[in-house]
């Protein structure tokens, strides 16, 4: 009994865990790219639930080919974001070196006052609640600091600017999608049918939705290691003086690879309500960022490959752990498999910092 | 060939080069010579485009290209080795070299220039298969010459390329240089701590100090001045 509950969920785990996986892919690569931790993760995946939900609801799409419009979405949303906060904070000048001029930075906190007084004045019109003072406050903190911290000191400046802003723009995210469809949760019944395996019962649904992470994972390596385009990509990865040297445009594969990996995040919002159709509402992606730190971790960080691995192998040790933590008499398993991605995080850092794939030397 | 006039960079406020013209002819070997810190690295990514110009203008071929980015320059045959490598470590000894003929001219000519590439250095079509993070230093610092040979240059830029390498290397580095220059015609701006073999190497030779152009003339001229010598090359 327990080892049939323990393989179903094993099972469980590995579908889910290429899901994760996939979600994970956009982080690394933005990352491994711009050295940009993007703590607003979570809302873009949130962005790909509801493009999944709405699609489905209103147009009757199925979720699987909701992938590509995702993806769309994704990378317009990247480049938006790119070219109009990130950018002044990350454009790399010099040898590789990247530096902040005050006057860019200037710039980047001119945009989100602008953001601002706009919500402002819509605030007045949709009449918002505190949650969006609060955001208010936020970006006012984000202007504030990227000014007078980024400015003065230009080597420690851009990294805290950088978390600030896809903070903030993971917020900004959050609460337009809340202005328009409410904070409610909200799921769509999407029935394929069932494979029975015995020991524990696949919908279709997650079966498809695994094997489109895995399928959109396999075309980002081929894509990374078979074309121009993408070792053009890796190459900045690898060393963007380098690329640079070789005449690779590097702006330009900043903003393509954080589209990317936008892009990316999004479609693995789709994919993963193909898995869990319930409870998407404005604020789900917060539990995401969490995982999505530890699987990054997990794989390396930089690498996108190593993420999916990552992935893998975090939905295998979260749902098999599920079934050890339920045998435990009076605990809360899905409380306390929280609980174990915040553990799991700090034995990895202390063990192996650089990730688990990583090659030593 | 390149022609530079009066340039003047720097780093956020700090200015580097104060004004330095120099000139390099088809077919030389222009050798720059100067202390640390005194800004070679610094004119050479200028003249690449990685960093910004202030003031002065860069000619190439006679066209102005002050501000044309890096991989526009690279399209003209500005090609840069850049100082401590820039190897793409975790790819194979033949990707590494597929990523010098990134762009789209040299892609027309990628077999042609492979060719010479592992004519020049037979150890990295042995090797081409491993990744260029494992080999040896001088086979490093190979692939980057190499890199950048196929990227069809018509100025090859070459930011110490002798740095930390066994004296028997840098040997071989320099009969490369000459190689290059004598076999195939190529024009070379190097930039060397190794004063006494690039004088060697050289045709014209300037040396800079702290930004600014101190001395210039043919490496007989240079050799023959004790101040200079002593001064700024440490000889
Ligand atoms: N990316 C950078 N950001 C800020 N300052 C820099 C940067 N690169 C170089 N510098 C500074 O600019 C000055 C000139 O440096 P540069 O590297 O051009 O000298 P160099 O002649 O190439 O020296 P070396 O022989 O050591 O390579 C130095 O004071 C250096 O500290
Ligand atoms: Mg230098």
């Amino acid at each position: 009994m327990f080892f049939e509950q323990l393989s179903g969920n094993l099972v469980q785990g590995l579908i889910l865990g290429s899901v994760y996986g996939m979600a994970t892919m956009g982080l690394s690569l933005i990352f491994g790219v711009l050295q940009v931790v993007n703590v607003g993760h979570g809302a873009f995946i949130m962005v790909g639930a509801f493009t999944a939900l709405i699609l489905f609801q209103s147009l009757g799409v199925p979720p699987i080919l909701a992938i590509p419009v995702a993806l769309l979405i994704g990378m317009c949303l990247g480049m938006i974001f790119y070219y109009g906060a990130v950018k002044p904070l990350v454009s790399p000048s010099g040898a590789g070196i990247r530096k902040v001029g005050r006057r860019q930075l200037g710039k980047a906190a001119g945009v989100f006052v602008a953001v601002m007084i706009a919500m402002r004045i819509l605030s007045g019109v949709l009449d918002l609640n505190i949650a969006f003072s609060i955001f208010i406050a936020i970006i006012l903190m984000y202007a504030f600091l990227v000014y007078v911290y980024g400015g003065r000191r230009q080597e420690k400046g851009p990294e805290l600017a950088t978390l600030l802003v896809t903070f903030s723009l993971g917020v900004i995210l959050e609460e337009v999608v809340k202005q328009i469809f409410t904070s409610e949760a909200r799921g769509y019944n999407w029935d394929l049918g069932k494979l029975d395996l015995g020991f524990t019962v696949l919908p279709f649904t997650k079966i498809l939705a695994s094997g489109g992470s895995l399928t959109v994972a396999v075309l980002l390596y081929l894509w990374f290691n078979k074309t121009r385009a993408g070792m053009a990509m890796r190459s900045v990865v690898e060393d963007s003086v380098g690329a640079r040297v070789c005449g690779v445009n590097v702006d330009w594969q900043y903003a393509l690879s954080f589209s990317l990996g936008i892009g990316l995040t999004v479609t693995s919002g789709v994919l993963l309500t193909m898995f869990i159709p319930v409870g998407i509402n404005p604020y789900m992606g917060g539990g995401y960022t969490l995982k999505a730190f530890v699987i990054a971790v997990l794989g390396g960080l930089a690498s996108p490959y190593g993420a999916f691995f990552g992935g893998v192998v975090f939905g295998l040790l979260e749902n098999g752990s599920y079934t050890l933590l339920a045998a435990l008499p009076g605990g809360e398993p899905f409380a306390l498999t929280r609980f174990f991605s915040f553990v799991m995080l700090l034995v990895i850092l202390l063990i192996r910092p650089t990730g688990l794939l990583r090659r030593k030397g | 060939m390149l022609k530079v006039e009066n340039l003047q960079s720097g780093y956020g406020p700090m200015q580097v080069l104060w004004g330095p013209d120099i000139q390099v002819k088809p077919g030389t070997v222009t050798s720059l010579l100067g202390p640390n810190g005194a800004g070679k690295s610094t004119l050479l990514w200028t003249i690449l485009g990685a960093v910004r110009p202030w003031e002065g203008k860069i000619f190439f071929e006679g066209e102005d290209v002050t501000f044309e980015p890096t991989h526009k320059k690279a399209d003209r045959g500005l090609v840069m080795v850049p100082e401590g490598k820039h190897l793409f470590k975790e790819m194979t000894v033949y990707e590494n070299l597929l990523m010098g003929a990134y762009r789209k001219g040299a892609q027309e000519e990628r077999e042609a220039n492979l060719e010479l590439v592992y004519s020049l250095f037979p150890i990295l079509s042995e090797r081409r298969t491993q990744r260029a993070g494992f080999l040896s230093g001088g086979q490093q610092q190979m692939v980057t010459i190499g890199r950048a040979l196929m990227a069809r240059p018509r100025l090859l830029m070459m930011d110490e390329p002798s740095q930390g390498l066994a004296p028997k290397i840098v040997m071989e580095i320099f009969e490369t240089v000459e190689k290059l220059k004598e076999e195939i015609g190529l024009t070379i701006l190097l930039v060397e701590q190794n004063a006494s073999a690039s004088l060697e190497a050289a045709d014209y030779v300037y040396v800079m100090h702290e930004g600014v152009i101190m001395a210039e003339g043919t490496p007989e001229e240079i050799e023959a001045s004790h101040e200079i010598k002593e001064a700024y090359l440490g000889i």
